[in-house]
């Protein structure tokens, strides 16, 4: 899959002209190796639900941002990483940092947290890996406003919608296709690949993003410690 | 490969600022000029501030920019004959929008003038470049349906007239003043001018021709209008296909100068979904879905805020890569003439109220 989607970011190179890179797999996240170094990727900051939710808080159309309800759950993988992705989603939706964390499960399976951002929003932070294998991902991200609510989900909705739903011989089978340039590449590996392309076309986000990887790992760790202890954990002052 | 040196023309036309991101950001284009029909059209274009010089007229567009190789023709329907003569006698490349014309004599002059100028002349119709209807088209290819039995398509919006009134106009729509039938008091010219992307579709999952068409009009929605604000179409294709077509402008709008956030009045300002039954099973298809969701500013409606609009991208690279490697684009004017000539049949059978052969 690495190798198609560094076809696929030179595909984008040669269209629209940025430095070279190439992806590799990092310990938490993927990464993009440049003559400059190695930069870790943040894929979910560059879906494009993700985009459309952030323009409406920075454009107001949203006013006031009090709560963000988070969820995600997935066949299987890496909790800890799975953490990790939502709360600096969360950090980076409230433009603000988390200074406490209050999780609740087993730490393994499942994770539910409550946090505290610097600037008062709170969040919840629902994670967990247990559905069936070959189900696909489920989550919500909201954001609960004075002025609005935004959600990358209809209303009476509780699981993701498709664009294209098929019924035949086979079952049912669902597609979701965002990107025409990358068509045919699963959703995870598109935004990879379009994540490496705005870390190599934007000068200022190897750096940033480098600190919100490092520091998004650190809050993971602290959602455990809380599960652990049954207590809040204070992470004023940063990492 | 030397980026072709393209402008827009009219600058009246619904779609002419989704252009704007793609001129300005693919490396294969250099957007050189623009010139506005008018001094409107000439206001709106500053207020998106490409940075790209806007002229009064043609020809002191094409007198500073000699080296133009193609152009954007972003005007009114009725404005599209005279703006591809301007381009074929200088041999520039045209990228028309959706509706070349519906006089079908002035359409076939409009093939006779390209192929004698022996340019690019691609036509606008978006959707083909859209992820969901390649998906949808890779699905029906591979035979996951089988043989198609019946295609059911919305392409529903809001009215566009308050922001480019041509819309609503008949001469500037249609061409010319045509009732829609001895005992109607509107006119041909609006919502169905305003969406041919089903019709074209069809062409394409199928492979097929039509063979007939059923339509009516509805009461409008907009009393104020002369054209027709609701219409469906239903009929065969030659290989048998059904189909069932809702060109309305069925969902309400913000009576807005310039589009932008709050227009719609409907949660989801436009709509293309598709249900398509083939021997083997079914599809059920929303080309601009899902998206986010929210109840903000500026009404404080529950509002659609659409997450993708790739289709520009993919046009416009298809287009380059006309010019450049001497291609004909997949829709071209010959390629479109029967989609055109269905919507006619359209109107001719909301005419006489009954089946149209094509």
């Amino acid at each position: 899959m690495i190798t198609r989607m560094n076809e696929s970011l030179e595909f984008l190179r040669d269209k629209y002209g940025f430095p070279a890179g190439t992806v590799v797999a990092g310990s938490d996240y993927f990464c993009v190796e440049t003559t400059s170094g190695t930069f870790p990727l943040l894929p979910h900051r560059v879906e494009r639900r993700i985009i459309e939710l952030k323009k409406m808080i920075d454009s107001a159309t949203l006013e006031e941002v009090s709560t963000l309800r988070f969820a995600k759950f997935t066949a299987g993988g890496d909790l800890k990483k799975l953490l990790a992705a939502e709360l600096d989603l969360a950090e980076y939706l409230a433009d603000s940092p988390v200074v406490r964390i209050f999780a609740g499960g087993d730490g393994k399976k499942v994770c539910n947290c409550i946090v505290r951002f610097a600037n008062g929003i709170s969040a919840s932070i629902e994670c967990g890996i247990n559905l069936p294998v070959n189900t696909k991902n489920v989550d919500r991200h909201e954001i609960i406003a004075r002025r609005g609510v935004g959600c990358d989900r209809g209303v009476d909705t509780q699981v993701p919608q498709h664009s294209i739903y098929l019924w035949n011989t086979d079952g049912e089978t669902t597609f979701t296709d965002v990107d025409t340039e990358l068509f045919g590449l699963p959703d995870d590996a598109i935004w990879i690949v379009r994540a490496a392309y705005a870390v190599l076309k934007d000068a200022s986000l190897p750096e940033l993003w480098s600190a919100a990887a490092r520091r998004s790992v650190k809050l993971a760790d602290c959602a455990l410690e809380s599960i652990s202890n049954n207590l809040p954990v204070n992470v004023e002052g940063g990492f | 490969m030397e980026p072709v040196k393209i402008a827009m023309m009219g600058m009246t036309h619904g779609h002419t600022r989704k252009y704007y991101q793609t001129l300005l950001e693919n490396q294969k284009l250099d957007w050189v000029a623009s010139c506005a029909q008018d001094e409107d059209a000439q206001k709106v274009y500053e207020l998106y501030n490409t940075g790209v010089p806007c002229y009064p007229d043609p020809e002191k567009m094409i007198a500073e920019h000699p080296d133009i190789e193609a152009i954007v023709i972003a005007s009114a329907n009725d404005q599209h004959y005279k703006d591809m003569e301007f381009c074929a006698k200088r041999g520039i490349h045209i990228l028309s929008m959706k509706i070349p014309s519906f006089d079908m004599d002035e359409y076939d002059a409009m093939i006779d003038m390209v192929d004698k100028a022996g340019i690019v002349c691609q036509i606008e119709l978006e959707m083909h470049y859209n992820p969901v209807v390649k998906r949808l088209q890779k699905l029906i290819s591979e035979g996951a349906l089988g043989k198609l039995l019946s295609i059911q398509a919305t392409n529903i919006t809001l009215s566009p007239v308050w922001a480019f009134p041509w819309q609503g106009s008949p001469e500037a729509s249609y061409g010319k003043r045509v009732p829609l039938s001895g005992d109607d008091h509107r006119f041909r010219g609006g919502a169905l001018c305003d969406h041919p992307h089903i019709f074209d579709l069809i062409r394409w999952l199928t492979g097929s021709s039509f063979d007939s068409v059923f339509a009516q009009a509805a009461p409008n929605l907009r009393k104020e209008l002369e054209v027709e604000d609701m219409v469906l179409a239903a009929g065969k294709m030659k290989d048998g296909t059904a189909f069932l077509f809702d060109p309305s402008w069925s969902r309400l709008e913000e009576r807005l100068k310039v589009p932008g956030p709050g227009w719609e009045r409907f949660p989801k300002r436009m709509e293309v979904n598709v249900t398509i039954t083939g021997e083997k099973g079914m599809i059920q298809c929303d080309c601009f879905g899902p998206n986010v969701y929210h109840n903000g500013a500026p009404n404080d409606r529950y509002t659609v805020q659409y997450t993708y609009f790739d289709e520009w991208i993919g046009l416009i690279d298809e287009f380059v890569d006309c010019i450049r490697n001497h291609k004909q684009p997949k829709i071209n004017l010959k390629w479109h003439r029967e989609t055109i000539a269905c919507m006619n049949a359209c109107y001719e059978s909301i005419k006489s109220g009954s089946t149209v052969k094509i």
